[in-house]
Order: structure tokens, then C-alpha cells, then sequence
């Protein structure tokens, strides 16, 4: 079945789409399986034809308008384009980011368990583009299962030839190198991954200088996440127009969405960007379970700003959309909330989650945390005061940009977006702030 | 009036460090260094290694106890306060001695919203300890762990860093402790994706013999 264009061209049907990230082929995550289906094609055609150099990988990866899909959603040609000229002293490096621990993502993981081997192709790519040497996988240490599966996997890379010394019989080489991580949510931002990488603790480093002037052991770096890197060998073999073509027009592609929650067909779904929220849960993820009405949704991950049921009414799935809607995009792991839900309590879980995760460098994200989970937890047991609210408020301004990274941001946003859009709910738990005189508070 | 800790003469604590494991213990074997030089080789410097060192040292003594660390520290070639930063800050680590089995119960985010707490109480009451305690045998330890990425499968847990148990129930539960108990292995789980079941009636793989369905996650509060 061809998939369906409308009247701009632009493949936006989502009943219609077939699927490239994950393709309904049995077995794919093995190699033999993954050849017979096209796979490294791409990558033989980039290093076998002189026509393709690394700039015009390049060029054809900002053509296809690639978006990352970590959750920042920065154009993944134009990052490339970053590294320096090559200089054949200075070792380069791409990092590929698989550690996945944004509360309400496990798109990365049905890709390591399902197409391993459009992640190393893309990894091969990228590294033909950017002229690197050496790629290191960082996957979370969580994912000790997955980690095996594609260990094995790359195995077979190796013995192939498609991986290490004069891949395919060219002068192009790259040695992959799969890097456990062991439980620690920063470690997905990419200055602290590098930490990681380097055995350091994971701190965040302070920008500038970026990754690509100074990166992993201070050489030029760039870092995809995983979904990223998996797309770019169907840019290649489809060409950047196809994949340009695909979904929103500012946002373009395929994109892994994660439903998860009170619905009643949760998991991994792939579509063009820009699929209506509602189409989303109702049709495609079989509406909320046991026939209950929606209440919220949270569209990409645990920091992006929760979005009420009345909000959601023609809401595209891409980062334009979600931003007129007043959200984000994140990385489009998206939580259903039924009308059962206690939103205080589930702001307090959250709360929870940022203050166990800050690494502790700055003081206001490491402070801030702390007083967030304390306060929305006097509010859940209903022994706060009115006044909280805006104290909550206030506290997200004294945290939000004022950090090395961007944890304190991404644990101040639910916070001040939960509070100003479910006012009445915290209200309602809230206790009178009329104290007699001459009692301390 | 602040309490300050008794002081021996030379300013330090009296509290002594007491070694857990003795120095005829405390080695790598023939194949393990050669497995710690591999991964050294594959960063431009040894430290990139600490991890996967830790990791080995973990898996082979149960727990860093602060020897532990050291030997790690010296078998990757860096210095001891390097390693035992790294080994502090993330919690997967084990610092403290836990029981045999580790079950991480998620109940952050989703989890949450489908029943995470209520999985954590069911094995509290079962197993009759509160959460972050271990089990006097040795056998189990409960903690409460952050977002593992299997939101499609909620709720879950991971049993001592490893294995998946997924769309947990009560039965499935005593199921597991049960297999747990016997000394047997947890099967590997594979969810299948909605479009998979759609598009080719099941799970892709043939390699995976668990494959769980998806389907609606169970409410909160009501699972037990």
C-alpha cells in the first residue's frame, strides 16, 4: 500500500504510513535478517561511490530537516555541521545517547531490541560524515538485557567487516565501543554523559566551550541520541526529500511516539510528526481504559509542562504545536491521565524523582529539589497553606536557567505548569492561612 | 547541646574501619584482568573503564565495599578517591551489603499511575519488610527505584539489575519470588509492539519465548 499525500504532498496519514524505524519484518535485529531487508546498503553506497564525501552526508541529513529526538529537538545536520575542520592529529568522536531516563520515554529500548542494527548503520554514517574514529555507545546500565542482546550483535558487525579496521574493504574505519552506564538519570544530558564516559563522576560541565570544540577527553564530539542516529540510514537510501516530506513540515519524519498510562493499548507506536493528540490516544492507542473520560496528558517526558484534556482539542504531535499549546515536544513519550487521577500526588512523585536525580553541582537545583518534593508534599498530606502555591512558584523563578545544565528547568516546569493549570486541586488540599496572633508558624 | 563523635588523639573518628573481605579474597582472576585490559583499551585513557570495572567487581563480591572499590581502583589504574566518586555517585552501585535478589519496584511517573505503589506494599506485606530493608535470610532486599523505560509494561520491577518482570499482578509476583526462592532463572520478556500485533499478529522475534501482549495497565489502589 502506497501511504497516502495530501494536497501539499506531504505524507501525513497516519493510517496509511509504513513504518521505516521499525518495520513490521520478523527478526530484524539479526544482522543476516537486516541484509536481506536493505540494510547497510546505505552505508556501502556512501563508501563505495566517490560521490558521496562527508560534507554530502551531511548536507543531505540538513536537507531531510532531522530534528533530534532526545527531547531538544536541535537540527541534527546543522549540529554536525559544528565539528571543526578535520585535522588529522586530533582524534574525533560520536557519542551515541542510550540512556533513556526520562520518566514516560522507552522508545530507545524497542529500538535496541528490534532494529539494533539501523542504530550501528546510523552510527557508521555519522561517523563517516563527521570523519570520526571512534563512536561510543552509552546505553543505561538499567538495560543490562538489551545491552547483551546488542553486544552480540555487534559481534557479528566486527567478524562481518562492517565494523572496526577498512569497513567494506575501504580505508574507513570505526571502532564502536558499547559503555555501560549504572543508574543515574544526568547522565543523559550530554556534557555529564561525557563525564561519565571519561570516569568521572557525572557532572555536568559548564557550556561553552560545546561538544564539538571540546568534547569526551577535551577532542571534537558530537552526541545523537539513539531515535536520531536509527533514522539516518533511511535518509540515506530514501533520500533527505522523503524523510523531508514525512509529517509536520517544520518537524519532519518519522517519529517513535511512546503511549503510556490509562490507555488501553499502550506501547510504542511509529508515525509521521504531527499526529492529533487525540487521534493519538483515541484511535490509535485505543482510548482510556474502562471508558473513562481524560483528564491530562503529559506529551513528552516528565519535564515537559502538563497539558489539561480541554487543552489538547486540535493539538498536533511537533514541536510547533506543542509549543502554541504551551508544551513541548520532549521526546514524545506521552503519559494519559484518566479522570481518576490525583494530580498533587503525581506532581509530588515527580518532585521526587528531580530531587533524587540532581547531581548536587549547583545550589539551586540541588536546594531547590529538595524544597520542591518538601512543599508539594506537605500539600499532598493536606497540611499546606495557600501561600505554598505561589512559594512554589517563586522557587521555580530561582531555579529555572540558573544552573549548569538544564535539570533545575526540566524539575522547576511540571512544577509551575502542574500548579497554574490544576489550581483548584491544590487549593482544595490546601489548609486556611488564618493563624491566631502570637502563634509561630 | 550538639552531640559531637568521640575523637581518638589524632583528631579522627574512633570509628575503625573493619574490612569486609580478606586480601586473600580480594583479586581478579587470570581471566577477569584480562577482561578489565580490554575495556581499558577501548578509551583514550584507562579511566573510561572505572565503570565496567565496578560492574565486574559488583557482580563478583555482591556489594563495593570500600576494599572492593580499592581493588577496582588499582586493577583500572586510577587513583582510589577517583574510583570511590564514581562509584558513589550512581545508584546502581551497591554500597551497602543487600540481600541475594534485588527487586527495584518502579513507581515513578507511570508506574505510578498504574499501580507501582501497590506492587511495592503487596511484596512489603509478603515478604515482611518495609522498603530498603533486606530479609533475614539474606534473600531479598525492596527498594523503590526511579523511571526504568518500560512505561508500555507498567507496572514493573527489576530483579538485582538485571532482568525485566513486567504487567506485574500479585500472582505474577509470587510467582517470581517463588523462582527466585527455587534458584531458577527469570525468563527474558519481550512486549510486543501494538503495531507488531497488528501487522504480524505477534512478537517479531523467534529467539524470545515470553512475550507479553499488550494490554491496558490495571487502576491504581484497586490492583490487590
Amino acid at each position: 500500500m502506497e501511504a497516502k499525500k495530501d494536497n501539499s504532498g506531504r505524507i501525513t496519514d497516519w493510517r496509511s504510513y509504513e513504518r521505516v524505524l521499525l518495520p513490521s519484518i520478523k527478526d530484524l535485529h539479526r544482522l543476516d535478517v537486516y541484509e536481506e531487508n536493505g540494510g547497510y546498503q546505505a552505508l556501502r553506497k556512501v563508501l563505495v561511490s566517490d560521490d558521496w564525501t562527508p560534507a554530502k552526508v551531511t548536507d543531505e541529513v540538513k536537507a531531510s530537516g532531522l530534528r533530534g529526538r532526545g527531547g531538544a529537538g536541535f537540527p541534527t545536520g546543522l549540529k554536525w555541521s559544528f565539528m571543526p575542520p578535520v585535522d588529522p592529529e586530533v582524534p574525533r568522536f560520536i557519542c551515541c545517547n542510550g540512556d533513556e531516563s526520562e520518566p514516560g520515554t522507552f522508545k530507545d529500548r524497542q529500538l535496541l531490541e528490534y532494529n539494533p542494527h539501523s542504530l550501528f548503520e546510523g552510527i557508521l554514517l555519522a561517523c563517516y560524515a563527521i570523519s570520526a574514529g571512534t563512536a561510543f555507545l552509552y546505553i543505561r546500565g538499567e538495560f543490562a538485557d538489551w545491552i547483551t542482546h546488542i553486544e552480540v550483535e555487534l559481534a557479528k558487525l566486527y567478524e562481518k567487516g562492517y565494523a572496526g579496521k577498512n569497513i567494506m574493504g575501504s580505508d574507513f574505519s570505526v571502532e564502536i565501543v558499547i559503555h555501560k552506564g549504572a543508574g543515574a538519570y544526568i547522565c543523559g544530558e550530554e556534557s555529564s554523559l561525557m563525564n561519565s564516559l571519561e570516569g568521572e563522576r557525572a557532572y555536568p560541565r559548564v557550556k561553552p566551550p560545546f561538544p564539538a570544540q571540546k568534547g569526551v577527553w577535551g577532542y571534537p564530539t558530537t552526541i545523537n541520541n539513539v531515535e536520531t542516529l536509527a533514522a539516518i540510514p533511511t535518509i540515506l537510501n530514501k533520500g533527505g526529500d522523503w524523510f523531508a516530506s514525512v509529517g509536520a513540515e517544520r518537524h519532519p519524519g518519522p517519529v517513535l511516539y511512546g503511549v503510556s498510562g490509562h490507555v488501553n493499548r499502550p506501547g510504542v507506536y511509529e508515525y509521521p510528526t504531527g499526529i492529533l493528540i487525540t487521534d493519538l490516544i483515541y484511535k490509535v492507542a485505543g482510548g482510556i481504559r474502562n471508558g473513562k473520560k481524560l483528564k491530562a496528558i503529559v506529551p513528552g517526558g516528565s519535564s515537559t509542562p502538563i497539558l489539561r484534556a480541554d487543552m489538547i482539542e486540535g493539538v498536533r504531535m511537533d514541536a510547533e504545536s506543542l509549543k502554541e499549546a504551551g508544551s513541548m515536544m520532549g521526546t514524545a513519550g506521552m503519559l494519559v491521565m484518566d479522570e481518576d487521577t490525583d494530580i498533587v500526588g503525581f506532581l509530588r512523585r515527580i518532585t521526587h524523582f528531580y530531587h533524587h536525580e540532581s547531581c548536587g553541582q549547583c545550589t539551586p537545583c540541588r536546594e531547590g529539589t529538595g524544597w520542591l518534593e518538601d512543599i508539594v508534599s506537605r500539600l499532598e498530606r493536606g497540611e499546606g497553606h495557600y501561600r505554598d502555591l505561589d512559594l512554589l512558584t517563586d522557587l521555580c523563578t530561582q531555579m529555572e536557567g540558573r544552573t549548569v545544565c538544564a535539570l533545575a528547568d526540566a524539575a522547576a516546569w511540571p512544577v509551575r505548569y502542574t500548579v497554574e493549570r490544576f489550581r483548584d486541586e491544590f487549593e482544595a488540599r490546601c489548609r486556611p492561612s488564618l493563624v491566631p496572633a502570637g502563634i509561630s508558624i | 547541646m550538639i552531640e559531637l563523635p568521640t575523637t581518638s588523639g589524632d583528631g579522627h573518628t574512633s570509628e575503625t574501619f573493619v574490612p569486609v573481605f580478606s586480601n586473600e579474597e580480594l583479586v581478579f582472576t587470570t581471566d577477569e584482568t584480562a577482561q578489565i585490559e580490554r575495556w581499558k583499551s577501548h578509551y583514550p585513557t584507562v579511566d573510561g573503564a572505572i565503570m565496567r570495572v565496578l560492574w565486574l567487581a559488583q557482580e563478583k563480591f555482591g556489594y563495593l565495599a570500600p576494599e572492593v572499590i580499592r581493588l577496582s581502583a588499582e586493577a583500572t589504574g586510577i587513583p582510589y578517591a577517583k574510583a570511590y566518586g564514581v562509584a558513589t555517585f550512581y545508584t546502581q552501585y551497591f554500597k551497602k551489603k543487600k540481600g541475594k535478589h534485588v527487586l527495584d519496584v518502579c513507581t515513578c511517573f507511570t508506574c505510578q499511575l498504574c499501580g507501582g505503589y501497590d506492587i511495592l506494599h503487596y511484596l512489603e506485606e509478603k515478604l515482611g519488610i518495609k522498603s530498603g530493608e533486606t530479609t533475614s535470610d539474606g534473600e531479598f532486599t525492596i527498594q523503590q527505584a526511579e523511571c526504568l523505560g518500560a512505561c508500555d509494561a507498567a507496572p514493573m520491577l527489576q530483579v538485582t539489575n538485571g532482568r525485566y518482570v513486567m504487567q506485574l499482578t500479585p500472582e505474577k509476583i509470587d510467582a517470581m519470588l517463588d523462582a527466585l526462592r527455587d534458584g531458577k532463572s527469570l525468563e527474558f520478556e519481550s512486549m510486543t509492539l501494538p503495531q507488531d500485533a497488528d501487522e504480524m499478529g505477534g512478537n517479531r522475534r523467534s529467539d524470545t519465548q515470553a512475550v507479553l501482549e499488550t494490554k491496558a495497565p490495571p487502576i491504581a489502589e484497586t490492583i490487590l
